[in-house]
C-alpha cells in the first residue's frame, strides 16, 4: 500500500468537487457557507501533497504554509458569512 | 511512507470525504456542524500522514470553530431563490469539474522529489512564516482581523436592532 500525489490530488478533486455540489445544490445560502471549509480543505490537501511528494528545486514547505493560511482564511470567512447571513434573515 | 501512514492517509480521506458528503447533504444544523467537525477530524489526519503536523494542529482548531459556529443556535436560515433546474445545471458541473481534476491528476506527469522535514515541522514552517514569508503573513492577519472585526461588528449590530 503506497501513498504518491495523484492519491493526494483525488482526494483534493473529491473535496473540492463536494464543496462545489454543497454550494449550488443547498437552497439555504447560511448552509452554502459551510462548502467554503470543504473547497479549501481541498486545496489544502493538493498543496500539502506537493509540498511532501514533488516540491523540487525550491524550499518544500510552501505548500504546508499555504495550507495554514488557507485554514484560518475559511474560518474568518465563515464568521463573517455567518454574521452577514445572520443580519439580512432578522431584516 | 511507511504502511501505517498509508492506512492513517486514506482512513482520513474516507472520513474527511464522509463529512465532506453530510455537509453537502444532512438537512439540519446541528447535524451539519458535526459534519464540518467530521471534515476536519478527517483534514487534521490527511495533513498528519502527509508529515504536516502543525498544518493538522491548524486545521483542526479552525474546523473544529467553524463546526461550532455551524452548530449555534444563533445560526439563521437564508433562502435563495435559485431555480431547480440551475441548481441541477450546478450540480452536474460540480461532477464534470470532479471528472477533470481527477482525469488531470491520473495523466498528469508530476515531479517526483524526496522529504527531508520532519513529521511536524513546527520550526521549520514556523521561520518560513515569519522570516520569509513575514509581510505575507502579517497580510494574512490583517486580512483575518478585519474579517473578525465586521463580523462582530455585524453581529452587535443584529442585536441592536433586535
Amino acid at each position: 500500500m503506497n501513498v504518491g500525489i495523484v492519491a493526494t490530488f483525488f482526494v483534493a478533486a473529491g473535496l473540492v468537487a463536494t464543496g462545489c455540489f454543497a454550494a449550488v445544490w443547498r437552497r439555504d445560502l447560511t448552509a452554502a457557507l459551510a462548502a467554503i471549509p470543504l473547497m479549501f480543505a481541498g486545496v489544502g490537501i493538493a498543496f500539502v501533497g506537493v509540498a511532501r511528494f514533488a516540491a523540487a528545486g525550491g524550499p518544500q514547505l510552501f505548500g504546508q504554509e499555504f495550507a495554514v493560511i488557507l485554514a484560518i482564511a475559511a474560518t474568518a470567512l465563515v464568521a463573517l458569512g455567518l454574521g452577514i447571513a445572520g443580519r439580512e434573515a432578522s431584516r | 511512507m511507511d504502511s501505517l501512514h498509508a492506512i492513517g492517509f486514506y482512513v482520513s480521506s474516507g472520513v474527511s470525504l464522509a463529512g465532506g458528503l453530510g455537509v453537502a447533504l444532512l438537512p439540519s444544523r446541528d447535524q451539519r456542524g458535526i459534519s464540518v467537525g467530521v471534515l476536519g477530524l478527517g483534514l487534521a489526519g490527511v495533513y498528519l500522514s502527509l508529515s504536516a503536523g502543525l498544518a493538522a494542529i491548524v486545521a483542526l482548531v479552525c474546523y473544529l470553530g467553524c463546526a461550532a459556529m455551524f452548530a449555534s443556535p444563533q445560526y439563521r436560515r437564508l433562502e435563495t431563490v435559485v431555480s431547480g433546474t440551475w441548481r441541477q445545471v450546478g450540480a452536474i458541473a460540480a461532477g464534470a469539474l470532479l471528472a477533470i481534476l481527477a482525469y488531470s491528476a491520473f495523466r498528469g506527469d508530476f515531479v517526483h522529489a524526496s522529504f527531508y522535514g520532519g513529521t511536524f515541522g513546527a520550526a521549520n514552517l514556523g521561520r518560513v512564516f515569519f522570516a520569509h514569508d513575514a509581510v505575507a503573513t502579517e497580510a494574512v492577519a490583517a486580512l483575518v482581523f478585519a474579517a473578525l472585526a465586521g463580523a462582530a461588528a455585524v453581529w452587535r449590530a443584529r442585536e441592536r436592532s433586535r
